[in-house]
């Protein structure tokens, strides 16, 4: 299997993985990470882009030992979801911290890291990551 | 609609098939299916499978297995639903027979997980997930079952060796299983102490790279009074469902609602109870999913599946036998194949051809397939016509 991070994907992905912009649907206010046309969850059209917050409590988290490819020099790396005020939840790395430093209900914040890169002249992905509050 | 009626079966034994390929594997277990039947005309061929372009480089395996049957000419098509895709072909079949279009139907899953590298396997798993979102980060479909895990333990305050039970039923029922991949029993000590994977779960509540394929044929009940009717079984239902495809955008990511709705359907569809299922093959791909499915079906309370399991009651000589062979966790989870697998499984039980891991007086059975971590469900009821 060749498996390449492709540039257009990734070009088309920077508003959420860089800023953490996404597509809520202001009669459920059901959140979309990248452009939706329709909500998926009660089909209202009214989707407004708007940025997450940078602050979220920690609900769950884990550590990949089995990496992906892309992804072998990096593990161990920490995994978890995140929760923020409005209930909206968010899969993401956890980083600059050991998984002893973490507890469920934790407030961590946004920080924007080296996600992978695709060799060694390939391209390199940078996305959000948590980390717990520093202040 | 006509009913629809499964007869013959064929089934390879999962494990790592180093030395044969894809269609060697495929071909094997339909001729196996096909052997004992008197059947003129197979109508058309209906492949579960997800990682043969990634890991074979082979798309259109329905024309390739058309031809290694030496069945040129016939309709045949791949279907793929990620390790629910065995289930999902099933459905396809079970539809177009059901609708009078087609008289007899092959269905093959297969899988061969083998070819690839470690990191490859673990990437093909990312794409069940939605790959923009979760997987270019790195999660995988372990990751995120442990994050299920880590949630379920939280809210419902048990110890894990409760969930951590259910391999340890999983292992004893494939340890006399001949088509099983790992045919030997292990204790809960074991499963605990075996090597973390991603907390909490430890290797021996995961699957591995298996390779596989089962068969099975489907026909009408006008194809069926030619062929014989002996040994045959009703299929009553297949249902689908779906949820959203990440776990945690669902409102509550420990109901698994596509199973609920799917079941619901085929009971209906079936015009039965569940009270009338005293078997069930279900989706154990990783240990957790094995409460979540029992109790999303209601077949125990929320957060109580383990404690009905340390009791006995999903055991072979149980109340509500699961996974007879072993399911996904002993048997093997070929995943394209594993849907085909559990279908051919109800129906040894359902003819009395189960061997050592009979089932006395079993008349209707359920197998529960899922895409990923339930973003697809599918539900199958076979009952003795």
């Amino acid at each position: 299997m060749v498996f390449r991070f492709r540039i257009p994907s990734h070009w088309r992905a920077k508003p959420f993985r860089y800023r953490l912009i996404v597509y809520r649907c202001e009669d459920c206010g059901m959140v979309h990470q990248y452009p939706a046309i329709i909500c998926r969850k009660c089909r209202s059209t009214r989707l407004r882009h708007t940025q997450l917050p940078q602050t979220a409590k920690l609900l769950s988290f884990t550590v990949v030992r089995q990496a992906p490819v892309g992804f072998e020099e990096l593990a161990p790396y920490i995994v978890g979801v995140v929760e923020f005020e409005d209930g909206t939840r968010l899969v993401t790395q956890l980083t600059d911290c050991e998984p002893e430093e973490l507890k469920i209900g934790m407030e961590v914040e946004a920080v924007v890291r080296k996600i992978t890169q695709d060799g060694p002249s390939g391209l390199i992905i940078y996305g959000f990551k948590f980390r717990p509050r520093i202040v | 609609m006509t009913q629809v009626f499964a007869k013959g079966v064929g089934l390879v034994k999962v494990e790592e098939h180093w030395d044969k390929n894809i269609e060697y594997l495929m071909t094997k277990a339909a001729i196996e299916a096909l052997k004992e039947l008197r059947i003129e005309k197979i109508d058309a061929i209906y492949i579960g499978n997800v990682g043969a372009e990634t890991l074979q480089y082979q798309s259109q395996l329905g024309a390739l297995a058309a031809e290694q049957l030496g069945l040129i000419g016939i309709p045949s098509i791949r279907v793929e639903s990620a390790d629910s895709s065995g289930a999902a072909a099933l459905r396809e079949a079970y539809m177009a027979i059901a609708s009078g279009i087609l008289k007899t139907a092959l269905v093959i899953g297969v899988e061969k997980l083998s070819d690839g590298l470690p990191e490859e396997f673990v990437s093909l798993t990312s794409m069940f997930d939605k790959y923009e979102y979760t997987g270019y980060q790195g999660l995988t479909q372990t990751s995120l079952a442990a994050l299920l895990y880590q949630h379920y333990l939280v809210r419902y305050e048990i110890p894990q060796d409760y969930v951590a039970q259910f391999p340890v039923i999983m292992h004893e029922n494939a340890s006399t299983a001949p088509h099983a991949q790992y045919q030997f029993k292990i204790s809960i000590d074991n499963v605990m102490n075996s090597p973390i994977v991603s907390e909490p779960l430890r290797r021996l509540e995961c699957t591995a790279v298996a390779d596989g394929a089962a068969a099975i044929v489907l026909c009408s009940r006008d194809a069926l009074e030619k062929i014989g009717r002996d040994g045959a079984v009703e299929v009553a239902a297949v249902s689908m469902s779906t949820d959203f495809v990440s776990p945690f955008d669902r409102e509550d990511p420990l109901k698994l609602g596509a199973v609920s709705l799917a079941f619901n359907d085929s009971l209906t569809r079936a015009k039965m109870t569940r009270k009338e299922i005293k078997i069930i093959e279900l989706h154990d791909s990783y240990s957790i999913l094995a409460p979540l499915i029992l109790e999303s079906l209601g077949f125990s309370q929320e957060g109580k599946a383990g404690i009905d399991v340390k009791k006995g009651k999903y055991s072979l000589s149980g109340e509500l036998p699961i996974n007879t062979f072993g399911g996904l966790k002993a048997r093997g989870h070929p995943f394209g194949a594993t849907g085909v697998y559990q279908v051919a499984e109800l129906y040894l039980q359902l003819t009395g051809l189960a061997g050592k891991n009979q089932v006395d007086g079993a008349k209707a059975g359920l197998a529960i397939s899922l895409g990923g971590l339930g973003s697809t469900a599918i539900s199958t009821i076979m009952r003795t016509g």
